[in-house]
């Protein structure tokens, strides 16, 4: 079941009733139930691999606590999270991990496997519910909570619906608190609204910009022999709104719904195109993976015995100041690394998600006190700094999604080399607009990404600690008339232009296949 | 060990971690308030402040102590 579909809005309008109807603390029986139909929906493995993945999280989650011995403790911990993961990594990346050859071949470009069994098995988002219980299992052994007793509420915790197929991924201690509110939460019709408009957000986000941008990303990625030249940067970039509007369009469906039974879930974008450097650009982008990652992967690693020794002798070696960043780059390659890699397993991934963004980082943090003596020579504090910020940090970002949306490696590598390669198809309208995207459809994207940059714009705020700012909040200030206006506009607006309709098949979110 | 005494020990720290010798610190304290302290810096400042008090703080105060003063909290639960 498509998070952007009609029958999942019949589905969350029945779960609503259901809901409000039956006594408060039955209440929490009815997202249960609904998160295992849910589950049941999107086919017979991922039930099965949510169940499986929750019987593990339990059982090593009470292992795992305390009151028992520190060998017996890491054992248990050990073995869990070993299972867990490579459970993802044996369902998700058979095809990678099949064969050296196999290897040595997406290496090179070759995509194989295509019959195995483990293709059609794949459960959907997979990568988001291990990464979640696994972190169930480490807050377990590190005692930041305590083991859960009753099996079903960690069965909710890793199946809970809105967040099943893409996150955001939560903690234990914050999810299961929000769950205890459910019993004193009150059914209010702004609750719903809020949420409502929302939804309605996200349905425009993906239904009227990602897939129509997708035309146009789909014919040059697909054909860069044809098209080359300038049409490959403006693929990417239509490639960066499509990818930016399908996954934070997929969660404001995921929060909204969430909103509603006034179960609330953490944000995962902070206007991210705003961006002053790459570290900050992954502060707002995906936000909680990368707290993921920091938390249960990069603070371990650095504060790992090997890591402390390394960095008494790196500071002995290259003094203090600079020896210290040495154990740094070193978890930060581990940490681009596991983001890459968690975002495919292919090579395309692991550079294009991952160590590109490594490299830009040290980067940055290599060359920073020279920046920082350049800074007040050349009016960093002014305006045209800030945009110029923003957008190099946005064309790095670019020359990322260039191996993220490739099949291969050899593939992204060509298309680099398609930038400068004559022979290819002129650019006019008439080669552009054969992917689809005639004068109406261009005309209603750039009116919907100019909408979208406005929200964004008024969200903004400078620093990447803080939360951004609510548009609804802002346009219930102005009225409840006001908010029920853009309700209806978004909505009608999705009917008119969205990208649906007998015979069209809304693509799936990009991050609910990762 | 007093909590005065672990404040001095402390600002020390802080002050060679951050190469800042005007840096002192207090219960409220936050990474915020201080010039350098990111979430690649945190892990230098724990590890430093493990040494400096000969204790070992688990990954759950690692990631979850909110200031300075949870901090000092912690480290007097360690030295019992």
């Amino acid at each position: 079941m498509s998070l952007v579909s009609a029958l999942f809005l019949v589905f969350v309008a029945a779960v609503l009733l259901l809901y409000y109807v039956v006594p408060k603390s039955f209440r929490i029986w009815v997202v249960m139930l609904a998160s295992l139909v849910f589950a049941g929906f999107l086919g017979f493995y991922t039930l099965v691999f949510v169940l499986i993945s929750a019987v593990l999280c339990y059982i090593g989650g009470l292992l795992s606590g305390a009151g028992r011995s520190n060998g017996a403790r890491n054992a248990a911990t050990i073995i869990t999270v070993v299972i867990n993961i490579a459970l993802l990594c044996a369902v998700k990346y058979y095809n990678v991990i099949g064969s050296a050859s196999e290897r040595l071949d997406l290496l090179f470009g070759a995509v194989d496997g295509a019959n195995s069994f483990f293709k059609y098995a794949v459960p959907v988002g997979m990568s988001f519910y291990v990464l979640q219980t696994t972190g169930y299992i480490l807050d377990c052994r590190w005692e930041k909570i305590t083991p859960e007793k009753n099996f079903f509420k960690v069965l909710l915790f890793s199946t809970y619906f809105p967040q099943l197929m893409s996150g955001p991924m939560n903690t234990y201690a914050s999810l299961s608190a929000e769950f205890e509110k459910t019993k004193e939460v009150k059914f209010s019709i702004s609750r719903i609204t809020d949420g409502a408009v929302r939804v309605a957000w996200g349905f425009f986000k993906k239904l009227v910009i990602a897939d129509r941008a997708a035309m146009v990303v789909n014919m040059i990625y697909a054909d860069h022999v044809n098209f080359t030249g300038w049409y490959v940067p403006l693929g990417v970039f239509f490639f960066a709104i499509q990818l930016y509007c399908d996954f934070s369009g997929c969660m404001e469906v995921v929060i909204g719904v969430s909103h509603m039974l006034g179960i609330e879930l953490p944000e995962n974008f902070n206007c991210p195109f705003f961006s002053k450097t790459v570290k900050e650009y992954w502060r707002r982008w995906h936000i909680t993976l990368g707290a993921w990652l920091r938390d249960y992967l990069m603070y371990p690693v650095l504060k790992s015995a090997p890591l402390i020794k390394i960095g008494d002798w790196s500071k002995a070696k290259f003094g203090k100041k600079n020896g210290k960043k040495v154990p740094t780059y070193i978890a930060l390659l581990i940490l681009w690394f596991a983001v890459g890699y968690w975002h495919g397993g292919l090579w395309n991934y692991v550079i294009g998600s991952g160590i590109l963004h490594f490299v830009y980082i040290v980067l940055g943090m290599v060359f920073e006190p020279l920046f920082k003596k350049i800074r007040p020579k050349i009016g960093a504090d002014k305006l045209y700094f800030r945009i110029f910020q923003s957008l190099r940090t946005f064309v790095l970002m670019l020359t990322g999604f260039v191996f993220f949306r490739s099949a291969t490696v050899k593939d992204a590598i060509d298309m680099y080399a398609a930038i400068f390669r004559r022979g290819g198809v002129a650019l006019n309208w008439a080669n552009f607009s054969s992917s689809g995207m005639d004068l109406k459809n261009l005309i209603v994207l750039i009116a919907a990404v100019l909408v979208v940059v406005l929200v964004d714009a008024y969200k903004y705020v400078p620093s990447e600690d803080e939360k951004a700012k609510s548009a609804i909040a802002f346009l219930r200030s102005k009225g409840i008339v006001v908010l029920w206006a853009a309700f209806m506009f978004i909505t009608v607006a999705t009917l008119i232009f969205g990208m649906y309709g007998m015979g069209y098949n809304a693509g799936s979110f990009i991050y609910a296949t990762i | 060990m007093t909590r005065e005494e672990i404040y001095v020990k402390l600002n020390e720290v802080f002050q060679d971690v951050f190469d800042d010798e005007d840096i002192t610190v207090n219960d409220a304290t936050v990474a915020a308030d201080v010039d350098g302290w990111d979430s690649l810096e945190h892990i230098n400042l724990i590890v430093a402040v493990e040494r400096c008090f000969g204790i070992k703080f688990t990954m759950g105060e690692t990631t979850g102590l909110k200031n300075v003063g949870e901090m000092v909290d912690r480290i007097i639960a360690h030295l019992g």
